[in-house]
């Protein structure tokens, strides 16, 4: 019979033994929301499921001007949380409209990062928000940049015998706008065909760009930083006609496929929109920021 | 005397389901019970060289593996061109390969999947234009009767010629003809289809089923049994079904397996679809390309319309083949217009093969004409919405297709849409935001089909007072609980709360073409009117018999009790003759002195006196009746008045287009229908918005994506049903002519709502952007190319 | 190889013996024969086994079973009360028609517990924003969502007021 042995850890670094001991054999498990969906497909079939789902210690929002997020938090906690909501909306963007209530109650951002789909809504906003990911394994702790962490299509830096713990998010500058725009065929129950997040910080003139971070999903084989697109709009003040150039930079390095939800030329001018639009979200949440 | 029960909005009689009591196929076990599972073709056209099922059939806990070289060879389906497991070549990838029973489901699918086919490829062919070709790979060498096929078009040549549409063509002053294309969509019932096959000790088939046609598909699993050898009969069962839409219409060849498992095992054996066999191997929706071409005269009057439609039918033949019957009926009679020419070619492919689905072919066929209404409106110069009132149906008139029209507001429903959407302000500002306007018209009234268009009833009333209806119609949601309880309460005197209700059973209820062609409502409807005049004059005269004895008897016991009582002056006279006595609400009373409390008693009473006589003559009230409405079938020329009343209605839809994205955002929706008369309003709604935003999804964002013959989308992530975030704010307006066919006026409304919506919204999408989107669904990628290539040809 | 786990389904504890690799779903239809909660998907897409675990809307269809042990469960089956009344969300979904075949009634009852527990006023975006992993084929959602409100306004008591102005 097809099944596996599923173990429930007590702790982190119980799960991490238990990773050491069975290797490639076992499969982390959290919210199972992607997990059980690829195991009833028998896309995976491991021996052993860790589950990480119950370690309070994964489960956390910390904020202190930066943020810290356990890998185990649900997306459904996230969404409820008046401090994403307010000082990282491009969070609550992403994970509001992530699937179902359903699977937000069950869904975690680490999972989500760890399944590492090029359609990831948590991850354009990890990667405009600059964060560490905090990687465990018996042998002590590591960091990486989430712009280092994906490989490609559902592969990451992640080793035998390591786990994602924490997200780590350094406080954004003073005037910093930020937002995520999913373009989807329908508006619940959907991956995005793109995702765009941008994050804007300005200089007391809330108009000249200090700096800019734009990430996309779905337009590479792993969600990506339009870094020329960045580098364009730095030091530019920020409107209309200056989202649009960088839109059509962040278009022009894109590297969508086409597939059944849509075709790369589509995913490119879908960029290209998106980009602007949301930058102007940005600086219309940006004034707000400065306002109150 | 106005009604009581009738046009009203009673609540849903459907506590089970908001319990989780309703049993459906998903819940239903019975002892002994096997689990069958199918193994499907890995290839589009292939011979089958050799099928090595020794493994699966070694493993613990597996009872039966069937191929079909191990069962007999029996042919099914419409046109027979298929058996349920194939034996020596596959046609399409969801052909049955291979089938086995087990004791559990995990089992069963391990061994399907120890099941080694080898094939050897033959050349395939996808496109319908391809396959007519004289050189295209034939998908079937032979028919169903051995002889060998020429080509892969059906023999089943649709075509309707009334007039002359050459001479039509001289007397216009504007004609316009463009090509269209819609694709494979899903009726997705949310619960997937199953069955439970099993024998009796009598070798019966009793086969519980989602059918919603039990006795069409008793007799197809009659013959079947015949043809395997059998002298024995089927019994239908249905329980709680989890949707339909015209998947259910026709038994499917996972039906054929659970029999053949279960009499291999001699034990019951339960087939149930998971959701990606669902969408692969149960028949959708099929494609269609339709060239339209249509006039009209200076004054905007159609001058004739000839719709040629090519059907990609697949490998096999269901109902799906048979929908340019219906598709005849917008084609020929929606609008005025004297010369038709229709044609329908459906051609074998090796693609999945196609069935019925709410509209049965309606959708496609108003999708073209609907959108060639508004181009020729346009060549005319003519305001579209204006140029459909020009055309309209009228009441009480003949089409060239020999419909009869009796009742028809088609004008009302356009002008309430007119009104409502704002046409006037609206229309023609060609600036990101459109409005568009589609009809339709749609039995309404039955649809003979079958020599037998009819419904039986039985009725019975015990002694409590409460009326038993026996039906053979089935209930998928469209809630017959709860109309026949209103039109059985109005028509019988019983009261709402005392009618129960039986269906589900080919042993019990009595017989019924099925429920489909939105024809429930009006045929129990009209078997309910007949039936319960028996039963309300079987009461009468029971009353008249013996209500006297029950109030002497009940006056002599009070005058026992209360020496003071004393009885009224009773003229007992006008209780002799059942014609002075009615029933109402589950009393029997004087209809001239209603009001008279010692003339008047519960029905219940006198039923039990009947039953209770003492004398060796008791009798019971029980009642049936046949309902077989006076429509015909169409002749051999595609013509005839085929429903005994047709629904007509107008959509009309605002959109906004974002024009950077192609993304369409609906901002009003009016649905003006006629209904005849609303026999519930609320549940009448219900079937408009459910169907209409069905309709959106056909237009906006349903579509099989099939490559090579593979369904890339097996699933509801891919598969872009609608959510509940994706609201369209729906304006259902219900327009009443009663229409004297109909029980209290009522026509069928089960399908159409979802007929118009496509064609308004790609009408709405054109006076947004002035671009036509030809292909279903309209996609924001479509809507974005059509925007960029108008750009490039600087139109 | 089956384990016993226990956890409490409606408020009544219960012991069963489960393979690792089953779903919640399949333990309360297969096991405890609360067949309530259905199997539209198999995959968390169409929220028809919508139930929910310490309160919290859950797809059990892709819920691991072994995850639910010592908590909560609660099924449609538990919404009645104990003298088999109908839950005001219940009675809704009658007389404002939110329910035509039924299939995803249940999971989607279940939803509309949990919001209005959280949200007992909620606004018709709330609504559906909450319901949106809940497909229906049959209603359109339109009187799916009139039912949520009607229940909203008996279950607050705000019923009349509502009525009035209907």
């Amino acid at each position: 019979m097809r099944t596996f042995e599923y173990l429930k850890p007590a702790s982190v670094n119980k799960a991490l033994a238990l990773l050491d001991l069975y290797g490639d054999q076992a499969k982390l498990i959290a919210g199972g929301t992607d997990v059980m969906v690829q195991w009833k497909k028998r896309i995976i079939s491991p021996q052993v499921l860790i589950s990480l789902r119950n370690l309070a210690e994964l489960s956390f929002i910390k904020f202190g001007g930066g943020l810290e997020i356990g890998a185990g938090t649900t997306h459904r906690a996230l969404e409820l949380s008046p401090e994403i909501r307010e000082h990282f909306p491009v969070i609550h963007d992403a994970v509001s409209n992530l699937g179902s209530v359903q699977v937000r109650n069950s869904g975690t951002i680490g999972g989500n990062i760890c399944n590492a789909a090029p359609s990831a809504d948590t991850a354009p906003p990890l990667l405009v928000l600059d964060t560490n990911v905090r990687i465990a394994s018996t042998k002590g702790e590591r960091t990486v940049a989430i712009r280092d962490f994906f490989r490609g299509p559902s592969r990451t830096v992640l080793q035998t015998g390591e786990l994602v713990t924490l997200f780590s998010i350094p406080a954004p500058l003073p005037r910093t706008g930020m937002a995520y725009s999913k373009h989807t065929r329908r508006k619940a129950m959907d991956l995005p065909i793109v995702g765009v997040a941008v994050l804007l910080s300005f200089e007391e003139d809330l108009k000249t760009c200090r700096k800019a971070a734009i990430a996309l999903g779905v337009a590479a084989p792993t969600p990506m930083r339009a870094a020329n697109a960045e580098a364009f709009l730095a030091g530019k003040p920020v409107d209309k006609t200056t989202l649009l150039e960088a839109g059509k930079i962040a278009s022009e390095e894109a590297s969508p496929r086409t597939t059944i939800r849509g075709s790369a030329w589509y995913r490119k001018e879908i960029i290209r929109v998106l980009v602007r639009r949301t930058g102007l979200i940005c600086m219309e949440r940006a004034k707000g920021a400065a306002r109150s | 005397m106005s009604e009581l029960f009738v046009g009203k909005s009673f609540p849903r009689a459907d506590a089970e389901k908001v319990t989780g009591k309703a049993a459906y196929i998903n819940d239903i076990k019975v002892p002994r019970m096997l689990y069958g599972k199918i193994l499907y073709s890995t290839r589009p056209h292939a011979r089958i060289k050799n099928i090595d099922t020794s493994a699966a059939e070694k493993l613990h806990g597996v009872r039966a593996v069937l191929t079909g070289r191990n069962t007999p060879n029996v042919r099914v389906g419409f046109l027979g061109d298929q058996e349920p497991l194939k034996k020596d070549k596959v046609r399409q990838f969801r052909d049955e390969v291979a089938a086995v029973a087990a004791i559990d489901e995990d089992i069963a699918e391990e061994a399907t999947s120890l099941i080694k086919v080898e094939y050897e490829d033959l050349p395939p062919v996808f496109d319908p234009i391809e396959a007519m070709k004289d050189d295209a790979p034939l998908v079937h060498e032979f028919d169903a009767r051995g002889k060998p096929r020429r080509n892969n078009i059906l023999p089943l040549p649709w075509k309707l010629i009334a007039g002359d549409v050459n001479k039509g063509r001289e007397q216009s002053a504007h004609i316009v003809k463009d090509t269209f294309r819609t694709t494979w969509v899903h009726q997705v019932c949310m619960g997937a289809s199953g069955c439970i096959a099993q024998f009796d000790v009598n070798n019966n088939l009793v086969f519980t089923s989602v059918t919603n046609v039990p006795f069409g598909g008793k007799d197809r699993l009659d013959m079947f049994l015949r043809n395997i050898g059998l002298k024995s009969s089927t019994r239908i069962l249905t329980p709680f079904v989890g949707g339909s839409f015209g998947s259910k219409l026709d038994t499917d060849i996972y039906e054929f397996i659970a029999v053949l498992l279960a009499w291999e095992t001699k034990c019951p054996v339960k087939i149930l679809f998971d959701r990606h066999e669902e969408f692969t191997a149960s028949p959708p929706r099929q494609p269609a390309i339709a060239t339209v071409e249509q006039g009209c005269d200076k004054d905007g009057h159609l001058t004739f319309r000839k719709v040629d439609m090519i059907l990609d039918n697949g490998a096999y033949t269901s109902w799906g083949a048979t929908t340019p019957s219906v598709m005849s009926i917008p084609v020929s009679t929606l609008y005025k217009v004297r010369n038709i020419h229709f044609e329908a070619t459906c051609v074998y492919t090796n693609n999945i093969y196609a069935q019925a689905m709410r509209g049965y072919g309606n959708p496609q066929a108003t999708y073209v004409v609907e959108q060639s209404m508004d181009q020729l409106a346009e060549a005319a110069g003519i305001d579209p919405l204006d140029f459909r009132l020009i055309n309209a149906n009228e009441p009480y008139t003949e089409s060239p297709m020999r419909i009869k029209i009796t009742t028809c507001p088609l004008k009302e429903c356009l002008q309430e849409v007119k009104t409502r959407i704002d046409w006037e302000n609206k229309h023609g500002k060609r600036d990101g935001r459109g409005v568009g306007v589609a009809s339709f018209l749609h039995v309404g009234g039955g649809a003979r089909v079958y020599l037998s268009d009819g419904q039986g009833i039985i009725m019975k009333v015990n002694d409590e007072g409460k009326l038993t209806i026996i039906t053979g119609g089935t209930d998928q949601g469209q809630g017959s609980e709860t109309i026949i309880r209103q039109m059985a309460a109005e028509a019988s005197g019983l009261r709402y709360e005392d009618i129960s209700i039986v269906l589900g059973d080919t042993e019990i209820c009595p017989w019924d073409v099925g429920t489909h062609a939105s024809r429930h409502l009006f045929m129990v409807g009209n078997a309910i009117l007949m039936c319960a005049e028996k039963i309300r004059a079987k009461i009468r005269d029971l009353g008249a018999r013996w209500m006297r004895s029950i109030i002497e008897a009940d006056l002599n016991k009070k005058a026992r009790r209360d020496p003071d009582f004393k009885a009224p002056q009773i003229d007992w006279s006008v209780l002799e003759n059942p014609d002075n006595l009615d029933v109402c609400n589950g009393e029997i009373f004087v209809r001239d002195d209603p009001e008279n409390p010692f003339l008047r008693m519960k029905i219940a009473r006198v039923v039990r006196k009947a039953h209770l006589l003492g004398t060796g003559r008791g009798e019971m009230v029980t009642a049936e009746a046949f309902y077989d409405p006076p429509n015909e079938m169409i002749d051999r020329e595609g013509k005839g008045n085929i429903s005994c009343c047709y629904t007509f209605g107008t959509h009309g839809v605002e959109v906004e287009v974002d024009k950077e994205t192609g993304q369409l955002r609906i901002l009003n929706y009016v649905a003006a229908h006629d209904v005849g008369r609303a026999i519930n309003p609320m549940l009448v709604k219900g079937q408009i918005y459910g169907a209409a935003i069905m309709g959106t999804g056909y237009g906006l964002t349903e579509e099989m994506l099939l490559n090579a013959g593979r369904v890339m989308n097996p699933n509801l992530l891919d598969y872009k049903l609608l959510t509940a975030k994706d609201k369209v704010p729906i304006d259902a307006v219900i327009v009443e002519p009663i229409e004297p066919s109909g029980p209290f006026g009522a026509k069928g409304i089960g399908e159409p709502a979802c007929v118009p919506s496509a064609p308004a919204i790609a009408n709405a999408v054109y006076d947004a952007i002035g671009v036509r989107i030809k292909e279903l669904p309209i996609t924001p990628e479509r809507v974005l190319a059509a925007l960029k290539q108008k750009e490039e040809e600087g139109v | 190889m089956k384990l016993t786990i226990g956890f409490s389904v409606n408020g009544d504890s219960v012991e069963v013996e489960v393979l690792p690799h089953w779903n919640l779903l399949k333990v309360l239809r297969d096991v405890l024969e609360l067949t309530g909660a259905k199997q539209g998907c198999g995959e968390g897409e169409c929220g028809a086994c919508t139930v929910l675990v310490n309160g919290a809307p859950v797809n059990s269809c892709i819920y691991p079973v072994l995850e639910v042990e010592g908590k909560e469960v609660t099924t449609i089956e538990g919404l009645m009360d104990k003298s088999g009344r109908l839950h005001p969300i219940q009675q809704a979904f009658l007389e404002k028609a939110g329910v035509q075949c039924g299939f995803c009634t249940p999971g989607m009852i279940m939803s509309a517990f949990a919001l209005l527990k959280a949200n007992p006023d909620p606004t018709e975006d709330e609504i559906r924003h909450a319901i949106a992993g809940n497909m229906c084929r049959c209603t359109g959602y339109v009187q799916i969502v009139e039912s949520v409100q009607h229940a909203a306004a008996v279950m607050s008591g705000r019923s009349q007021e509502r009525a009035g102005k209907e």
